[in-house]
């Protein structure tokens, strides 16, 4: 399933992805795509200027990509078309610290005929400081466009790879007629990861390889100044390793050090303090006990935006041995400790953004209330999207906030941001207005009483950059436990295949199950979740990281009818 | 120049990032117990005076200077906390098993505090341990020696900061199969084990003439000398050479002993531990004469062919023999026990209740080169202390409180059942461990041939 | 450095005196059988008290009395005046002869390919000139079960004395179909199975359990019935066990899964004992109320998770036997049977006692294994498997300086032994190196 979904997308890409060639001048377009005008105002809006700003009914002018005027009483340009938005909430677009959306991972090289894994070349080591992100990086992926429907206007994309992965780049995720590039070298990504058999095979060969490469790097720069002032030196030796560390080492680029836990937090911060260079943290999931030292240490911080399944605490049960429960509190109180980390930084006055890597774009909202309803505040959590990212990607000037003269990136809600029902009706990247369907409010169930059917057996349809495909999915009720099958597309090549589903849950009307497809010899868990409505379902289908899909279906009457 | 002096320094100084956390010491009075100091004998109806984590007074009838607790150990045994001269407890990697040689990576970086198994060492006696890199390579990674301050997230404050450095060495078996036979690079036999330290050794020379010629060429007006590319590894084994580095190596055959010995003595090292050395007894004089003696299991044998001609009563022909003989684990379950491990001397040899303590106390305090600092119990020292119920020699005794630094981490009648520091916040049902992961020479070790790889994962010391 | 006194040899004369026998040149000294008189010694039968100044008379390989007023009566006498007489240990399981070194798969023969194998016998594995052996039996274990393992039903465990040259020789009159219970705990850390799929394998290994069960049952009743059945030597193996030949011994170890297991066993009609039981501390009243014995160890081990006491091992026997449990204690070792003492001591000083603590090493196991007519004590007529020790045996510091099995005086040496005599003053000794 991956390789075949992995190819569709290359190929969707191929057809639909045309890049404007960047003219200044207007030309025909065949096609009917091109916007008519690039001024919008979207009038009588409460607006969100930025973090801690009461919201204000105002007016937003954008024109050519920028903000031209925030306020009452704008004088409205001809050309501008004018968006309604009474009743619609303005907020500056979001930001992604760190974001693998849109990235595949490059082929490894193939190994030589000789290779010896005990000194690979760098390539070999997951020491790849010379690649770009932007080479990895497809704006036309689903996931960039479900992140885009999520509120995030800019991302800084990191590169797939080893140790020293590459040059991170931040980019608008905005319209397919631009290359939507901000910075093309903006961090070194870093992690801990060994490559696997070879040197630096785990953490500890990292992190001396890491010193190794530092040092290095800057011995290369002083046989080079020697070289350039002192005449009969030696031409000194540059590799594209070196080369590609000049600038972290002359602390102009910063590295950003994916560390997850506290203890990856401490080793990243002891590299950056024995050799000194800029450091950013991200990806952090478990920190708690190293507040105290990202305080101290005065380095940026991104956090994984996810907040750990609460399986565990579901299936605690009330009947347990007085022991289990001690264990029970124990797991109980880790798992209110991790929702509560991030309320610890706020109080600790670090003003942290979010690293999505890893994150699904349809849980933002989701983990966003989470963390609130655990002693965030608003303002911190729109901070953690807007401004924070902003400064430290160093690009607070241009981005973070609704003011005159910066990007017009905004997120048009139906309520405020993080009201329970509010939903993304516009986000506008770069000055391109994007407009995503609202649904009208749901009802309240009032009982237990309108709880629907699924039992069953439902057809559906689903469609993915591979193209249409059906099957089957069978749900069996039994007291409250569902359990059931689906049939697909045998991803490994013709006919059908079958597999259980699993964690079937029915909420009011809400329908959401996972099943395993195995594909190349690797098993992806499919979630599939949406509303049914009588006999219709209609929902998502998220396939892990290849994105988020569309899936209906229809509930079969005759077997209905046979039971 | 000085400036260069100074970068240079950075790439020596290991250990600075580190070196400034201060860690708690406790002032405790310990009154009427039987005291085993290990090095002055046995004190009947003794008292020990700690203050600020020093041992200040041993005598009788010391009072309690105003504000120090008193723990009355009358029927009790006092002994020097014990020290573990060979484990991989709290350590997240064990092995950088990708090449020969790793000299350059630290198990420092690697500490993790939240290891429950440094819980259960204290339940045992154990304060020190020496936490190693595995035996993948010839030469392995540089070791950290523990202090098992345990309650702390941060690995700081575990680390015994005033210990000096030591590296892992291999010989045997282990090397030669993860190398020769699973990556298909030397070394495959002892002949090439061998030839990978001199190799080693010798290209450390070159390295350091290279930077000392730069150096001294560098300070002249002018200079086009070009510094040399810089080499941690190379730096590490230079550093062994100019004596600043403990050498600890796992070895098994009287052999591949004797030849490191020979190695050793021809590029002028001294500093040489042996590590599990259970045929140490066939070269006991050479080992007493030339190295800081042996550390050894108390009686593991025939887990694989190179321990098969094993004696029981090799600590005893060691210490016979004159060599320093510790007892060590090596073992996440022995570790809790080394005093009834160092009691098998008894039995297996005959050694006297002084000998057998000095094997888990200040023999291993001797080859971590901080015995005077800690292992036994003498005013001045560190207040790493024991009090057991019993005598610890006996099999039936039990530790009953564990102090480091005057500071108590175990009371077997305060402490509650489940210690853990951290507790994962998915977890559903906690993982049941069945005798798995106590011995982690070769953990995270990729084994790429499958004939024999079941049986390596029963037997990997 | 060659400074090994002559007090020290003076002291090796006088504590170790089994070492003389072997240390003379070309001399190989053989197990030795006849008419015995171990005299004056205190000893402990476990079943009758302890005897003060009590003798041992052992003839033809059998106990013939024990008192205090014994006479010689031609038999060779041994003086035991100061010393301890204890019966032999028995290590309830190991796998002592089945390994010679662990990592040579050559040497090792205790799991044979497949899950269902009932009639892979231990015993004709066993291999009787282990080097082991000899290490084992001078520490006072006298007796094994050796147990194959590996799959569901992975063969036949068969109690061996450790003498003799042929494994009938050293056969000790028990065997026991061993089962694998199927686990639903997690294995450890890098077991990553979802929770379900834990379920669902559990799930699948107890229906082929119950299918082999069954069959078994059925082949069993036909056979009775004076079917001529075709050779199925798995299923006849079985069969044994459901018609209460032969026991079940059922290796099971987690909390849950020991539940299971006494489940399983109930309604079903055989013998059954269980091995293992590391969590049996957390479940010990519902194994009580089952009445089922087990095989307990290895003590001298870690606590099975993480939130557990750091004893939980330690005390795991005490706890068993203090509900009513009747256990026997294993090393589940092979080359370190010799440590069974020190287990069974860990235990007592954890809870157990003394007293139940050599229970059980001695009677314990013999009455699990339906031996106790022969094996477990120190009782006029039992087979002659008796300890001389110089103190309490599960001491370190004391020293067993005599050893019987099946009434043979065991030469006390081995190869840990000889090498110390040859290299404890090694001649050359220290040369100057060129």
């Amino acid at each position: 399933m991956k390789k075949t979904l992995l190819k569709a997308c290359v190929l969707g890409l191929m057809v639909t992805g045309w890049i404007s060639t960047g003219s200044l001048f207007a030309q025909s377009d065949p096609s009917g795509k091109k916007r008519v005008t690039s001024t919008y105002a979207i009038i009588n809006a409460t607006v969100i200027t930025a973090p801690g700003k009461a919201g204000t009914k105002a007016t937003v002018l954008i024109k050519d990509g920028v903000i031209a005027g925030v306020g009452s009483n704008l004088s409205l340009p001809m050309e501008a078309q004018v968006v309604p938005g009474d009743s619609l909430f303005i907020y500056p677009g979001f930001i992604a610290g760190a974001s693998e959306a849109g990235i595949t991972r490059p082929d490894d090289p193939e190994r030589p005929k000789d290779f010896n894994p005990t000194d690979p070349a760098d390539v070999f080591a997951g020491v790849t400081p010379w690649r770009s992100a932007l080479d990895q990086y497809s704006a036309e992926s689903s996931q960039v466009e479900d992140f885009r429907k999520a509120g995030f206007t800019i991302a800084q994309i990191l590169p797939d790879g080893g140790m020293l992965a590459g040059k991170a780049a931040i980019v608008l995720l905005g319209s397919e007629y631009s290359t939507n590039v901000l910075k093309t070298n903006s961090a070194l990504a870093a992690n801990f990861s060994g490559a696997r058999g070879v040197y630096p095979g785990t953490a500890v060969g990292v992190m001396a390889k890491f010193r190794d490469v530092y040092q290095n790097t800057k011995l290369t720069k002083q046989r080079a100044d020697q070289f350039q002032t002192v005449s009969g030196s030696t031409r000194p030796e540059q590799t594209s390793t070196y080369s590609a560390m000049m600038d972290v080492i002359n602390s102009e680029v910063p590295v950003m050090f994916e560390a997850s836990n506290d203890l990856e937090v401490r080793r990243a911060i002891s590299l950056q303090k024995e050799l000194g260079f800029k450091l950013i943290l991200t990806g952090l999931d478990d920190y708690s006990a190293v507040i105290d030292v990202l305080k101290e240490a005065n380095v940026p911080v991104l956090i994984s935006l996810e907040v750990p399944d609460d399986k565990a605490i579901k299936a605690q049960k009330e009947d347990a041995k007085e022991s289990v429960k001690e264990e029970y509190a124990r797991v109980k109180e880790a798992y209110e400790g991790a929702l509560k980390q991030a309320s610890l930084l706020e109080e600790a006055g670090i003003a942290f953004g979010f690293s999505v890597v890893n994150t699904k774009a349809g849980d933002v909202k989701k983990t966003l209330a989470s963390l609130i309803e655990n002693g965030l505040s608003e303002e911190a959590a729109l901070a953690a999207l807007t401004t924070n990212p902003a400064s430290i990607l160093g690009i607070n000037r241009i981005a973070g906030s609704i003011e005159k003269g910066k990007l017009a990136n905004l997120v048009i809600t139906t309520d405020s941001l993080f009201s329970e029902d509010s939903q993304v009706k516009h986000v506008v990247v770069d000055g391109y207005v994007y407009d995503y369907e609202t649904k009208a409010k749901k009802k309240k169930n009032s009982s237990d009483g309108d709880k629907v059917e699924v039992a069953g057996n439902w057809d559906y349809t689903s469609e993915s950059p591979a193209g249409k495909s059906g099957g089957v999915l069978e749900i069996s009720q039994d007291g409250s436990d569902f359990t059931g099958s689906i049939t697909y597309d045998d991803p490994s090549g013709n006919g059908t295949a079958k597999s259980d589903i699993k964690n079937v849950t029915v909420d009011g009307s809400n329908l959401s199950f996972d099943f395993d497809v195995a594909a190349g010899g690797m098993s992806l868990t499919v979630t599939v979740s949406g509303e049914v409505d009588g006999s219709s379902f209609e929902g998502n289908m998220n396939v892990g990281q290849f994105g988020t899909f569309p899936f209906s279906a229809t509930l079969n009457p005759t077997l209905i009818a046979n039971k | 120049m000085k400036k260069l002096k100074y970068f240079l320094a950075a790439f020596l100084g290991l250990s600075f990032s580190f070196a400034s956390a201060q860690t708690p010491k406790g002032s405790v009075l310990i009154k009427n117990a039987t005291v085993l100091t290990v090095t002055n004998g046995t004190l009947e109806n003794s008292d020990v005076l700690v203050e600020d984590g020093i041992i200040k007074k041993i005598g009788q009838d010391i009072s309690a200077p105003s504000g120090v607790e008193t723990v009355d150990a009358t029927g009790k045994f006092l002994m020097p906390g014990i020290i573990d001269a060979h484990s991989h407890v709290a350590l997240d990697v064990v092995n950088e098993a990708t090449a020969p040689i790793v000299a350059e990576v630290r198990m420092r970086d690697m500490v993790n505090p939240y290891e429950i198994g440094l819980y259960r060492a204290l339940a045992g006696g154990v304060t020190i341990s020496h936490a190693m890199h595995g035996s993948a390579n010839v030469v392995g990674g540089q070791n950290v020696t523990l202090k098992h301050r345990y309650g702390s997230s941060n690995p700081a404050d575990i680390i015994m900061q005033d210990a000096p450095r030591t590296i892992k060495f291999a010989l045997g078996e282990n090397p030669t199969r993860v190398h020769g036979r699973g990556k298909g690079v030397q070394p495959r036999t002892r002949m090439g084990v061998e030839a990978i330290l001199r190799n080693g050794f010798s290209e450390a020379l070159q390295y350091k003439k290279a930077w000392e010629d730069y150096n001294s060429a560098s300070s002249q007006k002018g200079s086009t000398a070009e510094a040399p590319e810089y080499d941690e590894r190379l730096q590490t084994l230079v550093d062994i050479l100019d004596g600043k580095i403990i050498i600890h190596c796992h070895s098994y055959r009287a052999d591949e002993i004797y030849m490191l010995i020979n190695v050793a003595r021809d590029f002028g090292i001294s500093k040489l531990v042996f590590q599990h050395t259970n045929e140490g007894f066939k070269v006991a004089p050479e080992i007493a004469e030339y190295t800081m003696g042996a550390s050894v299991f108390a009686d593991w044998w025939a887990y694989k062919f190179e321990v098969y001609y094993s004696t029981a009563y090799n600590a005893a022909i060691l210490t016979k023999n004159g060599a320093i003989t510790s007892i060590n684990s090596d073992s996440a379950e022995l570790i809790r026990h080394l005093y009834h491990e160092a009691a098998k001397t008894q039995r297996y040899g005959g050694m006297t209740d002084e000998e057998a303590l000095s094997m888990i106390t200040m023999n291993p305090a001797r080859q971590l080169g901080i015995s005077d600092i800690v292992g036994s119990i003498e005013e001045g020292k560190q207040a790493d202390l024991v009090i057991f119920e019993g005598h610890p020699l006996s099999v039936y005794a039990i530790p009953q409180q564990t102090y480091v630094d005057g500071v108590k981490y175990f009371d077997i009648e305060e402490d509650k059942d489940d210690q853990r520091l951290k507790v994962s916040p998915t977890d559903m049902v906690e993982p049941i461990f069945l005798s798995e992961e106590d011995h982690r020479c070769l953990q995270g070790v990729e084994l790429n041939f499958s004939d024999i790889s079941e049986t390596l994962f029963n037997t990997n010391y | 450095m060659k400074r090994i006194t002559k007090a020290f040899f003076a002291f090796l004369m006088a504590f170790l005196p089994f070492m003389a026998m072997a240390q003379i040149d070309g001399e190989f000294v053989k197990p030795r059988t006849g008419k015995f008189l171990l005299q004056n010694a205190t000893v402990v039968t476990i079943t009758k008290g302890t005897l003060e100044n009590a003798s041992v008379l052992l003839e033809n390989g059998k106990i013939i009395q024990v008192g205090t007023n014994v006479s010689a009566d031609g038999a060779e006498v041994i003086d035991c005046s100061g010393l301890f007489i204890y019966p032999g240990m028995i290590d309830g399981g190991t796998r002592l002869g089945l390994v010679e070194v662990s990592s040579v798969a050559e040497t090792n023969d205790y799991a044979e390919v497949g899950n269902i194998t009932p009639n892979m016998q231990a015993l004709t594995a066993v291999n009787p000139n282990s080097q082991e052996i000899p290490v084992t039996r001078v520490s006072g274990v006298t007796t094994v079960m050796t147990v194959p393992s590996g799959g569901l039903f992975p063969g036949t465990a068969a109690l061996i004395n450790l003498l003799g040259y042929t494994p009938d020789q050293m056969y000790g009159g028990f065997k026991a179909v061993v089962m694998n219970f199927p686990s639903s705990a997690r294995r450890g850390r890098w077991d990553r199975r979802s929770d379900d799929d834990i379920k669902k394998d559990n799930e699948k290994a107890l229906k082929e359990a119950n299918d082999v069960w069954e069959k078994a049952k059925t082949f069993a009743k036909l056979k009775e019935n004076g079917a001529e059945l075709e050779y199925y030597p798995e299923i006849e193996q079985m069969a044994k066990v459901t018609s209460g030949e032969l026991p079940l011994m059922i290796e099971v170890n987690a909390a849950g899964d020991i539940q299971n297991a006494i489940k399983w066993v109930e309604g079903k009609e055989g013998k059954f004992i269980f091995s293992g039981v590391a969590e049996g501390w957390r479940v010990a009243d519902e194994i009580a109320e089952a009445g089922i014995p087990v095989i307990a160890g290895p003590v001298q081990e870690l606590p099975t998770r993480e939130s557990d006491r750091y004893d939980a091992a330690y005390a795991n026997p005490g706890k068993l036997a203090k509900a009513g449990v009747k256990v026997a204690i294993r090393t589940n070792e092979e080359e370190n049977v010799r440590n069974l003492p020190f287990h069974a001591a860990f235990a007592a000083a954890y809870g157990m006692g003394k007293e139940e603590a050599w229970k059980a090493v001695t009677i314990n196991p013999a009455e699990i294994f339906g031996v106790s007519d022969m094996y477990g004590s120190i009782e006029e007529g039992k087979v002659a498997n008796l300890i001389v020790a110089t103190g309490d045996p599960f001491e370190t510091k004391s020293d067993i300086i005599h050893v019987f099995i099946s009434g043979y005086r065991i030469p006390m040496s081995n190869r840990h032994i000889r090498l110390y005599q040859e290299f404890l003053d090694r001649s050359p000794g220290l040369e100057e190196h060129k």
